[in-house]
């Protein structure tokens, strides 16, 4: 293997593990995706060290020297379909199905890729809320006040995305409103509804429970500070909604006089 | 139990809308999602909520990596799914939101539930990745390019490679 394929060989493997960092990933398995690519060159000296915000990768070549490349990683989302189709990528390339070329064009690809159009995500925005509360043991009624609640929350989030907000913005506007709606609805259309199990439904979508799991495995797995990143990201994601919650209360008791302020 | 089930079954599709599941794999996903909390609400019955997080993760943990080997997919898409409906998220939530209310006993409260119940679950998927690790061995991990965590660390026998001894 050249120099050449050499560098292309370890930006593949950067890439790939990027995109899984990117994508909520768990680090032992970005850093396992990222060790295969690289022993492709058939090199013993790789080696890959994954942080919650950064990458970075050495291969060492035969003549002593060797290509270092790290990536900071800015944004964090889960989007597992890109998870899976780097897995499927790099699994081609390790049994020599496809050139590196192809991969490293591949990865390309799935950088821009969304499965989903705005108007399924809103489906999802409704359907999970309505449903979670029912899961939780609520009734039709908080169902339909949640999903209610979602349908805003999908609004909000849609424009907010648009507007290029940052995610503590995007969280703790979603977050509001669903607080407004869920209060809206249980002072004017169905005083019997359990408020508390409608906001915890409707603000589903946005509470980091799987990244806050997801921290503590890569803890046990001996990621400690990956998992301390993550966990830190899962606490400031809630500080976001407890924020926008706290917010949509304090108004509507400002508004209604007397009600539940700060 | 059955409406609640077939609930999270729901909820976890249209969370895979969200979190950009792959199509192909949306309703399977569901299903593990729905045995998932049914496994929950059956052991809920009878033991702490922690308890019925574990088990039904562990059994979670089992079907994904069953799922992952069959279709040839990565375990942490069916992982997510299933444990999706018992991740404590909403207790994260409030015990961040207490804690700008100014309540310590309630924040304590459900800080303590959110580190006992992402433990649980997080320990679960951690017992059953050991045990399908020891079951597949080493050499027939190379099959799934990637199916699995730190198996195989390159050798270095011989201490640091060349390019690292010279002064």
């Amino acid at each position: 293997m050249d120099e050449t394929e050499r560098k292309l060989l370890t930006e593949t493997a950067v890439s790939a593990g990027e995109i899984m960092l990117v994508s909520g990933a768990e680090i032992f398995r970005v850093e396992d995706t990222v060790r295969r690519i690289l022993q492709l060159s058939g090199s013993s000296g790789t080696q890959t060290v994954a942080l919650g915000t950064s990458l970075f990768v050495r291969l060492d070549s035969p003549d002593g020297s060797g290509i270092t490349v790290f990536r900071r990683i800015m944004e964090h989302s889960s989007n597992l379909n890109r998870i899976c189709r780097v897995n499927e990528i790099s699994r081609r390339l390790c049994q020599g199905e496809i050139s590196l070329e192809t991969a490293y064009r591949e990865l390309g690809k799935i950088r821009k890729d969304i499965q989903y159009r705005p108007a399924v995500k809103a489906v999802g925005y409704i359907g999970v809320p309505a449903f979670f509360a029912v899961l939780l043991g609520g009734t039709w009624l908080e169902g339909l006040g949640a999903g209610i609640a979602g349908a805003f929350l999908a609004c909000v989030c849609y424009l907010a995305a648009n507007l290029r907000m940052n995610d503590f913005c995007i969280n703790a506007l979603g977050a509001f409103t669903v607080g407004i709606a869920a209060l809206i609805l249980k002072s004017w259309a169905a005083r019997g509804m359990n408020l508390d199990m409608v906001i915890t439904g409707a603000i589903m979508p946005l509470v980091p429970g799987v990244t806050f799991t997801t921290a503590i495995r890569d803890i046990l797995n001996g990621d400690y500070a990956s998992g301390t990143n993550r966990m830190m990201e899962a606490v400031v994601i809630a500080l976001a909604v407890a924020v926008g919650i706290g917010g949509a209360m304090a108004l509507m008791g400002l508004v209604q006089g007397g009600g539940q302020g700060w | 139990m059955v409406i609640r089930t077939v609930a999270a079954f729901a909820a976890v599709v249209c969370f895979g809308l969200l979190l950009e599941m792959p199509k192909r794999y949306l309703l399977s996903a569901g299903f593990v999602g729905g045995a998932a909390w049914m496994v929950y609400l059956l052991v809920e019955q009878a033991a702490s909520n922690i308890v019925a997080a574990f088990v039904s993760t562990l059994a979670v943990a089992l079907i994904s990596h069953m799922f992952a080997r069959i279709w040839k997919a990565p375990v942490t898409i069916f992982l997510v799914a299933g444990i999706l409906p018992a991740v404590p998220g909403a207790s994260i939530y409030r015990s961040v939101y207490y804690i700008i209310q100014n309540d310590g006993s309630l924040a304590n409260h459900y800080l303590m539930e959110t580190l006992q119940i992402a433990g649980a679950i997080a320990l679960a998927v951690f017992v059953m990745d050991s045990v399908f690790r020891l079951i597949q061995g080493r050499g027939k991990g190379e099959r799934f390019c990637q199916s699995h965590g730190n198996t195989d660390i390159p050798d270095w026998k011989g201490g640091l490679p060349e390019g690292h001894r010279r002064g």
